[in-house]
């Protein structure tokens, strides 16, 4: 079985035929983008009937903002990935504390499919990014990559954490100035 | 960490999405607004979105695409098919063929799962005509409420060999549902679950069409209409 492609060029000219109304291209659309898209919620709100509920509105979302898509300032993936963690961070606030469920139980229906995302170019973003992470002070790491997979607030990590929260923000924010440095 | 400003501060936070609610919202309405803003929000996003390829995908169940599509598609629910689907993008058009008076086709069923009857009464038949968009009869048909059995017998010969005339029901804006794949050949009885004849009533129109061998593989038709015709009281 082969993944479908999830090319910028590609998933950009489906985005523009949806926003002239082109159903069928959306629904291609979407099953290029949805596992991602759902597995980034899933990670954020754990509970799956309501990441589905957000997977829902996301998608609703792009197709009425089809054309509000600027292929110039991000890639198509991109795009949508922040819609979807803006949402489900949005979700996550509004019911004011995560589930306890362990995270394995949300990630057992794993989506496998050789390749789904793995795209060249995708692929050494990420290694940079991991990298510039890895120049960073292993807490001030592990503080990002809590904030940005769990959509935790600096309050709500620096209780996990026992530290002080103006501690947690300036690891954070010199954090990810190193990382910005490291990655020009 | 003393030449950040404010501005600079609060995109990070928000990119990283570590802003309790209030905060969160602020920058949104900020964002609408302010462009310069907004452009530092989004340098942000784009620097730590390849973060994103830690996160294993999972595939979300059949159930969204289909909420996602009844929210978006208010005309048609006809999504998997794309060139032969132009015929069933317009519900309307084909719920408005005129049916002039028929009488030698028609297809009746009972109204199960309707409001309860006056006990003792009979079950309130309804009747289809079916027949293409010129008018011109395909079949008749019978219900046998003692087999419950819907009888089709054809007005005119249809060669279909190879594919599956498929019959389907829409009742209001409700995607087309299908009471399975018919055999339109001969005259013989055909037997419909009472489960799919469930919530049959007046006003809802009868549809066959003409899909692969063993029926509409997406659910949804596919393939050219040959006929429709409105359900009424007899």
């Amino acid at each position: 079985m082969s993944a479908p492609s999830t090319g910028a060029a590609e998933l950009s000219a489906l985005l523009a035929m949806a926003a002239d109304g082109d159903q069928s291209a959306f629904h291609d659309f979407y099953d290029r983008t949805s596992a991602k898209l759902f597995g980034i919620i899933l990670r954020i709100l754990i509970e799956r009937g309501e990441a589905e509920d957000v997977l829902q509105e996301v998608y609703v979302t792009v197709w009425r903002k089809a054309a509000e898509f600027d292929a110039s300032r991000a890639s198509p993936v991109t795009w949508v990935a922040t819609i979807a963690r803006n949402r489900a961070i949005d979700r996550l606030r509004a019911r004011g504390s995560r589930p306890s469920a362990p995270i394995d139980d949300a990630m057992e229906v794993r989506d496998d499919s050789p390749g789904a995302d793995e795209l060249m170019e995708a692929a050494a973003d990420a290694s940079r990014v991991q990298k510039a992470l890895a120049t960073l002070e292993p807490r001030h790491a592990e503080a990002i990559r809590s904030c940005y997979f769990e959509g935790l607030t600096y309050e709500a990590l620096a209780v996990r954490e026992g530290i002080p929260v103006g501690t947690l923000k300036s690891w954070v924010r010199r954090g990810l100035l190193r990382m910005r440095v490291e990655l020009t | 960490m003393d030449e950040l400003s404010p501005d600079e501060m609060l995109a990070m936070d928000f990119a990283l999405g570590a802003l309790p609610r209030a905060e969160h919202r602020a920058v949104e309405q900020r964002m609408r607004s302010n462009p310069t803003f907004r452009a530092l929000v989004e340098g942000w996003q784009l620097k730590l979105s390849p973060l994103d390829y830690e996160t294993a995908p999972m595939t979300p169940p059949e159930t969204v695409w289909r909420q996602i599509a009844a929210e978006i598609l208010p005309i048609s629910p006809v999504m998997t098919v794309s060139s032969r689907s132009s015929l069933w993008n317009s519900l309307a058009l084909w719920r408005g063929v005129a049916l002039a008076g028929t009488a030698a086709a028609a297809i009746a069923v009972t109204q199960v799962g309707s409001p309860p009857a006056a006990p003792g009464a009979p079950p309130q038949m309804l009747v289809a005509a079916l027949a293409g968009a010129d008018g011109k009869p395909l079949l008749s048909a019978a219900y046998d409420p003692l087999r419950g059995a819907v009888v089709l017998t054809p007005a005119t010969k249809r060669d279909d060999t190879g594919k599956s005339p498929e019959l389907w029901v829409i009742e209001g804006d409700k995607p087309p549902r299908s009471l399975g794949v018919i055999d339109i050949r001969d005259a013989n009885a055909h037997t419909i679950s009472s489960k799919r004849l469930a919530g049959l009533q007046a006003g809802s129109t009868l549809a066959i069409s003409i899909e692969p061998l063993g029926g509409s593989p997406t659910g949804q038709p596919t393939g050219p209409i040959v006929a429709t015709g409105k359900l009424s009281p007899v």
